[in-house]
């Protein structure tokens, strides 16, 4: 008998676009929905793990839809896959299990993004996953305190549902930081109480605030900062709050920082370049304290990761 | 009528199931992969370099994708000879498949020191010799560049073997590969193993800065094949053939196409590396692709594939 293959880990399946729309200027969304195998994969699937899609034959969009800064890139070649985290997994219920859903919220950077442009309804992609360890959810947690920088967003709104649904008792809110307004792969718009908020964890009920480097939306200055005045501002007890941070380098440096003036643990979920993002290669090493002092050992951003204890982490900056 | 097609290879006097293996590097210690294939059904896999002392590994970013390849930079990262015995070798156990272990050291003692103690084993079928790695300083490269030091460290590690084969592991970074072979099989190698990646940079024009941190890296993927092709095809004719050594082919490989081109070429059983990592078990479809290929050209062992270049 054929042995069963990836069940209840992780493992190779496909998966239909339903849509895939723009929504930013370089942000679009896009809606997958898994066969069988994906689905049952994801049954478990929390949030902060990802998954690697395959693109390779994916083909260019026309000349005209790609933007000037890519025309160099637009014409490499791509072999490996491209490790993508969710903003959102939606079980619809089935005769046989339930059907999968996966939404994506990506920024087009390079040759492989630019290529997901052409994704339309009805194509099939090969997808691996779900891969990583996501993130740690305690018993204890009633506050949970999201910080997003740029495209570090869609595992935290994940995240904020995955919350609302499983752990109403959770208390969360949301800061969410970019260079300028339009690089913020979110709907804004204009809430009761706090100004400026953003439509999608709006709609989840998470109180969220916006900060953008040159000030064209919400707070003027790092999102890190922006948090660090709400935290001195309601001091949340350390013992049963958490900081999630998703973003560049240097944002999850500082927002480790921040944690720590505060006395609050923080999980960062850090990006690394994956040839394999399963575990064979080891290129994506992420620099980790060990127990004995001064010493530091490699772990792997897609195994042991994306998501680790902000205090162990010795950041690339 | 369909002819039934022997894939099986006798193999520096081993027997392999087939000659598709996972390459060393790309298949972990073969743990991680079994969650995507049964790895049963492998002609065999290399684990990853195994070092006497645990290695970090270099600095990120340790790749960097090119056209049609990829750098790596990985710096024989591995979790040491003692951990290796103690946690992967009762997985490794278990695989069902012919393991080779991949050896690496900076010095002969270290490599003597890994075989003498791996050869011990009843999981390692037998043990790949490294001589090849670009990304460490020392060590590595440095011996499989010099045709005294091959024969040198080969004889050492080969003593040190037992009754174990003994493949050596080449670099293309030579001028003269064959030269690197018959060093390798006068001092008593087993097996060739060929190719290695090719020393390479990537210079992000921004920065002007290397990509790796490495600065330069290993060159793997679909753009090595037609060299890699062509240094099997050559070692195989002069040295391999004649001294009726078998070569375990490899670089770039992704489809049975390939594999088979390798085996035309001289190459007795072929590696699987980089595409590994796009797609996990591409070493069963290739495993496929071969016998559906002999059964169309009507052939009915591997010896009639391997060297058959017109
Ligand atoms: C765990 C994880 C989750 C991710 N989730 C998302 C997501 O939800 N949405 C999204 O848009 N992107 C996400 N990314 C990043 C995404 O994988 C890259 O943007 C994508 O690979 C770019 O491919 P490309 O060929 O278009 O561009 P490339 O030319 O490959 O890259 C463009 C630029 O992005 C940088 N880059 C590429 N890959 C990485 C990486 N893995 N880590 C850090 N920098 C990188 C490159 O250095 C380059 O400057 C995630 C990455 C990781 C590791
Ligand atoms: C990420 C990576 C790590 C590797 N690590 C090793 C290693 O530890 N030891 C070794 O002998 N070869 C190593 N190699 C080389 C491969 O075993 C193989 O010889 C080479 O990649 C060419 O084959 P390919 O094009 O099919 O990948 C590594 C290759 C890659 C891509
Ligand atoms: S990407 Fe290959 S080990 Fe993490």
């Amino acid at each position: 008998m054929e042995k069963e293959v990836g069940a209840g880990h992780k493992g190779s399946f496909t998966a239909k676009v339903l849509s895939n729309q723009q929504i930013r200027e370089c942000y679009y969304r896009l809606n997958l929905k898994l066969d069988p195998i994906g689905s049952r994969l994801f049954e478990t699937a929390k949030p902060g793990r990802f998954v690697e899609i395959d693109l390779a034959g994916l083909p260019l969009p026309p000349e005209d839809k790609i933007p000037p800064a890519l025309r160099d890139a637009a014409y490499r070649q791509i072999l490996l896959r491209r490790p993508f985290s969710f903003s959102d997994v939606i079980f619809v219920p089935g005769q046989n299990g339930p059907c999968v859903k996966l939404e994506i919220l990506y920024c087009i950077l390079g040759p492989a993004t630019l290529r997901m442009m052409t994704l339309a309804g009805g194509d099939t992609l090969n997808l691996i996953g779900p891969l990583g360890n996501g993130f740690a959810l305690p018993d204890t947690l009633k506050k949970a305190v999201l910080i997003a920088g740029g495209m570090g967003a869609p595992p935290l709104l994940h995240l904020g549902g995955y919350l609302k649904r499983h752990r109403p008792e959770v208390e969360t809110i949301c800061f969410a930081g970019a260079k300028s307004c339009e690089d913020l792969p979110f709907t804004l718009k204009i809430g009761n109480l706090t100004g400026l908020v953003l439509e999608e964890f709006d709609v989840l009920g998470i109180p969220s605030l916006v900060a953008t480097d040159d000030g064209s939306a919400g707070f003027r200055g790092f999102v890190t900062d922006c948090a660090r005045r709400w935290l001195r501002d309601n001091q949340p007890n350390p013992g049963e709050t958490l900081v999630y941070a998703c973003g560049p380098e240097p944002m999850l440096a500082e927002a480790a920082r921040l944690a720590k003036e505060f006395d609050l643990p923080c999980q960062v979920s850090m990006e690394r370049m994956m040839a394999c993002g399963i575990g064979l290669c080891q290129s994506c090493a992420v620099e980790i304290k060990t127990d004995s002092p001064g010493q530091t050992e490699y772990k792997l951003c897609c195994k042991d990761g994306p998501v680790f204890d902000s205090r162990n982490v010795i950041f690339n900056l | 009528m369909e002819q039934n097609v022997d894939l099986t290879v006798d193999f520096a006097g081993l027997k392999l199931k087939n000659p598709v293996l996972t390459a060393s590097g790309t298949c972990g210690y073969a743990d991680e992969l079994a969650e995507f294939m049964d790895v049963s059904k492998l002609g065999g896999v290399i684990t990853k370099s195994i070092t006497a002392a645990p290695r970090k590994g270099n600095p990120t970013p340790r790749i960097v994708e090119t056209d049609a390849g990829m750098l790596n930079a990985i710096g024989l990262a591995n979790i040491g000879l003692e951990r290796f015995v103690s946690e992967k070798i009762p997985v490794l156990e278990q695989l069902g498949t012919t393991v080779f272990v991949n050896v690496a050291g900076q010095m002969i003692d270290d490599y003597v020191q890994v075989a003498e103690r791996l050869a011990k084993e009843k999981a390692v079928a037998g043990l790949e010799l490294n001589i090849s790695c670009p990304n460490v300083k020392q060590g590595g490269i440095s011996f499989g560049t010099d045709p005294t030091q091959i024969r040198d460290i080969t004889k050492q590690v080969k003593a040190a073997c037992g009754h174990k084969p003994l493949i050596v592991k080449l670099t293309p970074m030579v001028t003269d590969i064959s030269a690197a072979a018959r060093a390798a099989v006068e001092a008593g190698a087993d097996a060739l193993s060929m190719v290695n990646t090719f020393t390479a940079m990537v210079i992000d024009i921004e920065t002007r800065r290397p990509v790796l941190a490495n600065r330069t890296g290993g060159l793997s993927g679909p753009a090595v094949k037609p060299i890699a092709i062509y240094l099997v095809s050559k070692v195989y004719q002069e040295v391999a053939r004649p001294a009726g050594v078998p070569i375990l082919g490899g670089g770039g490989i992704r489809t049975a196409a390939d594999a088979v081109e390798f085996m035309i070429a001289g190459a007795a059983a072929v590696t699987i590396g980089t595409a590994t990592f796009v797609q996990p078990d591409t070493a069963l479809h290739i495993i496929e692709g071969v016998r559906r290929y002999c059964t169309r050209k009507g052939l009915t062992t591997m010896n009639e594939l391997t060297g058959s270049l017109q």
